[in-house]
Formats: C-alpha cells, sequence, structure tokens
C-alpha cells in the first residue's frame, strides 16, 4: 500500500525530527516533562509514519525484524542490570552516579540511563507490535 | 536484597528472548531459564536466615519508596511458589520437547515466576497490582499456547474477566490512595480513617479479587482456562497463580478494618463456594476439569481464612494447595500425555505403581487426612469456626474425600498398559512425598478419627453411585461458536455486576 508522493514526502521529512525529538525527551526526562515511555512512544510513530505511507515491505528492509527484537530485548536487559549493579552500592535501583550541579544533565545519576533504556524498549516493542500485526493485514 | 529475587528471574526473561532472536542454541537457552530459577533459590536461601526483614527499594524514604518485606505473610507463599515452579520447569523442559521453538514459553515461564514473586514480596498495593498483571498477563498467553480445541477460546474468556478484574481493583486502590494518602501497606493502617468510601474501595477491591481467584459464583472462567492449559501450566495457573488474589486480599485485610457484614458476606461466599466446588467437581467425567473444580472449592477454604480475621490459616491452607494441587496436575498430567485422553472412564494407573502411590497421597492430602499437608490448614481454619459452621466445613471436606474416592476408583479399573515418561512421573512422586514431609515437620499425626472420615467418604461414594448420581450430566447454556462465546462473556460480565452491587451495597 503506497500513498501519494506529497505523504511519502512529507513523513520522511518529520520521521527524522521526531526521533531527534523522542532522543530529546529519553534523555532530558528528569530535568523537564516526558521521559521514558513517552519517548518510546514517539519514536515508535516514527517508525509507524513511514510504514502507513511507504508500506510494510519497503519499511522492513530498513528496520528489520531481527534489529527491533535485539533493540528491544537487549535494553530490558541493560534496564534491570542498572537495578542490579545498585545492589552493590547498598540497595537496589539505588541511584549509585551523583554528582553534578542541581538542575543540569548529570545531576539525575542512573535516572536518564533509566529512560533511556524505557524509551528503546518501549519503542522497539510498539513497533515490534506493529510488524506482528501488520503481517496479518498487509497484503500488497 | 529482597528484590533482587525478582530482578534475577526478570533478567534470565530478557536474556532468553535475546537469545531466541539472536538464535542461540536451544541448550544454552535453556541453561538460562535453569540459572533463573536457581538464582531465586540461592537468594531465597540467604535473605530467609535474616527473617523478618524489610526493605524499601532504591533506600528512599518511606512515603516514597516501595517497600518489600518477607515475613511469615510471604514466606510460604515465595516457598510454595518457588518448590512448585522449579519442578514444573524441570516438568515443561520433558513436556514441549516435541517443538521446534521453546524460547518463547520458557521467557514467559520466567515473566509469571518474576510476577509471582514479585507480588508476594510487595508491600505496597500499587506494586502487587504491576506484578499481579506481569504474572497474568504471561498466563494467559500460556493458556493460549495449548494446541486443543476452544484452547484459544478459554484463553479469551480468562482474559476478559481477569482485566475487568484488574481495572477495577486499581480503580479501588486508586480510592484508597485518594482517601489515605498512601499505598504502602502499613502506612495505609497507620493514617486511615473508616469512612463510606474506604468501604466502598474495600467492597470494589475484594470482588474484584474473588473475581480473579475465581470463587464461586465467579468462577465461570475458571475451569474452562485451567483444564485447556497445557498440563505443567495447569499445575501452575491452579497451584499459584490462583494464590496472588489472595495475596491481595491479605494485604487489604492488614492494611484496611474490614467491617463485619463484609467479613460475614465473604464468609457466606468461602462457604457457598467450597460446596458447589465439590458438587461440580463430583459431576465431571473430564479429569482435569475435575480438578479444576477442586480449585474452586479449595479457594473458598482459602477465603474462609481470611473471612474469620484468621490469616495464617489462610497461608497455611494456600501453601498446602499449592503443593497438592500442582502435584495432583502434574500426575494426572502424566496419565493424560501418555493415554492420550482425559476421560476418566479410559484412564488408568493400574499398570503404573509410582503414579498410583503419587496419586493416591495426593489425594489423602486434598481430603485433608494427616499426616499429610493438606490437614494443618485445615486445622488452623477450624480454630474459628463453631455451630453450622463447622458442620458445613466438616460437609466439605467429606464432599471433597467423595470426589477423590471417584477419581481412585475409575482410575484404578484396569486398562491397556501404556508407559508414561520417568522424568514426569518421578517428580509428581517428589511432590507427593513433599506434602507428607511437610505434615510430618508441622507435626502431625495419624489418628483413628481420620480413618472412621476415609470410610464415610467410600460409603457415600458408594451410595451416590448406587442412586445414579454420578450419571447426571450438566446442561450446557452456551454453544462452542465464537457469537455464544460473546453471550456468554456477555452474561457473565452481569452476573459479575450483580455480584458487585451486593457487595457494595451490603453496608447500607
Amino acid at each position: 500500500m503506497k500513498m501519494s508522493t506529497v505523504v511519502r514526502t512529507t513523513t520522511k521529512l518529520i520521521s527524522p525530527f521526531l526521533v531527534t525529538y523522542a532522543a530529546y525527551l529519553m534523555v532530558y526526562g528528569h530535568l523537564s516533562p516526558g521521559g521514558g515511555f513517552q519517548a518510546g512512544v514517539i519514536l515508535a510513530v516514527s517508525v509507524i509514519l513511514l510504514i502507513t505511507s511507504h508500506g510494510y515491505k519497503r519499511v522492513r528492509k530498513k528496520f528489520k525484524f531481527k534489529e527491533v527484537g535485539i533493540i528491544e530485548s537487549s535494553s530490558a536487559v541493560f534496564l534491570v542490570c542498572i537495578g542490579l549493579v545498585g545492589v552493590l552500592f547498598g540497595g537496589f535501583f539505588y541511584n549509585f552516579l551523583n554528582g553534578g550541579k542541581f538542575g543540569s544533565l548529570l545531576s539525575g545519576g542512573i535516572v536518564p540511563l533509566f529512560n533511556i533504556a524505557v524509551g528503546l524498549k518501549v519503542g522497539a516493542a510498539f513497533t515490534f507490535l506493529f510488524y506482528i500485526l501488520l503481517r496479518w493485514v498487509e497484503s500488497d | 536484597m529482597i528484590p533482587t529475587l525478582v530482578a534475577f528471574s526478570l533478567l534470565a526473561a530478557f536474556l532468553v528472548t535475546l537469545f531466541e532472536t539472536l538464535k542461540v542454541k536451544e541448550g544454552k537457552i535453556k541453561a538460562v531459564f535453569l540459572a533463573g530459577i536457581l538464582s531465586s533459590w540461592l537468594i531465597f536461601g540467604y535473605v530467609t536466615t535474616k527473617m523478618p526483614l524489610s526493605e524499601i527499594i532504591g533506600n528512599h524514604a518511606k512515603e516514597a519508596g516501595i517497600q518489600v518485606s518477607l515475613d511469615i505473610y510471604s514466606f510460604y507463599f515465595i516457598l510454595a511458589e518457588l518448590i512448585l515452579f522449579s519442578l514444573v520447569a524441570v516438568y515443561s523442559m520433558s513436556y514441549f520437547k516435541q517443538r521446534a521453538k521453546n524460547g518463547k514459553i520458557y521467557a514467559l515461564l520466567l515473566l509469571m515466576h518474576a510476577g509471582l514473586l514479585g507480588a508476594f514480596i510487595s508491600r505496597d498495593l500499587f506494586n502487587y497490582y504491576i506484578y499481579m498483571e506481569v504474572a497474568s498477563v504471561s498466563s494467559f498467553a500460556l493458556v493460549a499456547l495449548s494446541d486443543e480445541k476452544g484452547a484459544k477460546k478459554a484463553a479469551y474468556k480468562y482474559l476478559a474477566f481477569s482485566l475487568v478484574a484488574s481495572y477495577l481493583f486499581i480503580f479501588a486502590i486508586g480510592i484508597i490512595y485518594l482517601k489515605t494518602g498512601y499505598l504502602n501497606v502499613e502506612l495505609i493502617k497507620s493514617s486511615v480513617v473508616v469512612s463510606r468510601e474506604i468501604n466502598v474501595a474495600l467492597a470494589v477491591a475484594f470482588s474484584a479479587l474473588i473475581l480473579k481467584a475465581g470463587i464461586f459464583p465467579l468462577h465461570f472462567w475458571l475451569p474452562d482456562a485451567h483444564s485447556k492449559a497445557p498440563n505443567p501450566i495447569s499445575a501452575l495457573l491452579s497451584g499459584i497463580v490462583v494464590k496472588a488474589p489472595i495475596y491481595g486480599m491479605l494485604l487489604l485485610y492488614l492494611a484496611l478494618p474490614i467491617e463485619e457484614s463484609l467479613l460475614n458476606l465473604l464468609t457466606l461466599i468461602a462457604f457457598s463456594s467450597m460446596l458447589v466446588g465439590v458438587i461440580f467437581a463430583l459431576l465431571q467425567k473430564n479429569a482435569k476439569r475435575l480438578l479444576a473444580y477442586h480449585t474452586v472449592s479449595q479457594m473458598g477454604y482459602v477465603l474462609l481464612g481470611i473471612a474469620t480475621s484468621n490469616p495464617l490459616g489462610a497461608i497455611y491452607y494456600a501453601f498446602a494447595h499449592t503443593l497438592f494441587k500442582g502435584g495432583l496436575f502434574l500426575s494426572i498430567g502424566t496419565l493424560i500425555n501418555a493415554q492420550k485422553t482425559k476421560d476418566l472412564e479410559k484412564l488408568t494407573y493400574r499398570h503404573d505403581k509410582i503414579l498410583m502411590t503419587s496419586i493416591i497421597m495426593l489425594s489423602l492430602a486434598i481430603g485433608g487426612i494427616p499426616p499429610f499437608i493438606g490437614a494443618f490448614g485445615k486445622k488452623f481454619l477450624l480454630s474459628n469456626l463453631n455451630g453450622i459452621r463447622l458442620y458445613l466445613f466438616y460437609i466439605a471436606g467429606i464432599g471433597t474425600l467423595v470426589s477423590f474416592t471417584k477419581l481412585n476408583y475409575y482410575l484404578m479399573e484396569p486398562g491397556k498398559a501404556i508407559k508414561s515418561n520417568l522424568t514426569q512421573k518421578v517428580l509428581s512422586l517428589i511432590i507427593a512425598v513433599l506434602t507428607l514431609a511437610f505434615g510430618v515437620y508441622f507435626g502431625l499425626v495419624i489418628s483413628y478419627r481420620d480413618l472412621l472420615v476415609i470410610l464415610v467418604a467410600i460409603l457415600t461414594f458408594w451410595l451416590l453411585q448406587r442412586v445414579g448420581f454420578f450419571n447426571i450430566t450438566l446442561k450446557k447454556y452456551f454453544g462452542e461458536s465464537m457469537e455464544e462465546t460473546g453471550r456468554e462473556v456477555n452474561a457473565y460480565m452481569v452476573l459479575f455486576s450483580l455480584f458487585l452491587l451486593v457487595l457494595l451495597l451490603q453496608s447500607f
């Protein structure tokens, strides 16, 4: 299923900006509104927009099923590992990275890392879900 | 230290999915799977030496963080989960052998493991809810795995009702949070002021948890889901997944003062579940459905513990039920695997001494005969009962024994000798021996009165058979088609709404 040239060009233009925005939300989640989950959803939307305009088959060639799966499960492994490293410093999910001036990016400790992992996990999982559902619908 | 109990099995679950996508060899995936289970045993062994223990995740303040604890309330749930899950894990490795890719099953099993452990250690209502959901979402998927006809529909029904229960439960948590400002059980207890809103929250939460635990009259999804799931999964579902809502009731009991009228209503529900579950079980011809209806009945016993303000009774009975019901599903599942039928009249264990011993031992355990563990829980439950309640309790107990006399009577009939899998047989025997060992450990002794009870049960069975009670077939109200399933879900939804109304209006 292919949409018109206008739609395809627009989505191609918008998608990279969405990815940038998602990255911003992930990294600055502890300082500004946002956070891992929202960032992940926007990340997934950038891919889903391409799927709706260009068709599943073309997008799948760029963003491979297997790679999406690897991102999804490895970010989850990373997430649990952050929590487990905290045990060495005094407690599960203990914020062991401290430093940085109040209000700066580094002041969050493990929170930005946590947000990045959640964002990647959610984004990959949403894309994964769409891929699986589209297998049954797509007919082009 | 306590949260690592959950963390390592979660890590193993994610590693299994990662290895699955990377197409790592099956052997390594299995090793990770087993390591995930072993790690929780090791940590549990280490943590129990310091019991009772309490901890806030991330070393935050108590008001801000999530509290996890390991004390008498959690200990037996976790011990039961670990024992049953480890045995089922080994069992399912042999059960799912012929399937091509098992990575997903292992990942789902580990997620369920992590979810249950997480629910059982939490002392925070919201955290408990999240982990219970992790466990139930993986169990929907595991029920749908079965190749049997109608399994997908059973999974769909299970999913629909379980989610309704979850949404209502979180609504109730919302009300409690609104009125007290806390989600932590101890803090709620210290700051709660009884009001009408809190009573509404309790009624909604209890009806949601009763639906999730499959207690009569909200048991309709349970027999289908538990009998049509793959055999090891049935053992997990009936054994331990239905105990997660019970732990939630325990948390509510610990957190909030429950009105006398609600407790009386819960007692009534518990007794009706005990008796109706047994009557339905007596009429079943399908071995797994019979066991599933016994779960309805036995969950009534566990609810009775909470309803009579006897949490220890509920805990010990839940522990006992996990062991013997899990064992029964595993051992009868082994017979079903080998003989490829679920019909009681065609199944037989006559040629198989190991399975015969384990099924008879487990039947005595579920009947509450000492020195098996079932009797210990019953002793605790009985301590708060008097008058007519005591007699009803005995009647339900004898009914259970009659039903298991029937099961053993049919299984004892000679039939074609078909060999069953040795690993599966040994695992069933291990769990049967454990029920005996725990019973002896708790100091139970045989008495002549129990022999009398068994005799009465056998006599009743003989009488009922003479009368032709077992030949009654239940009328089916709903057909097999998808539209009929929709109507069925609607009808039961109405029943659930009525139940909710009764629980809401009881205090007026």
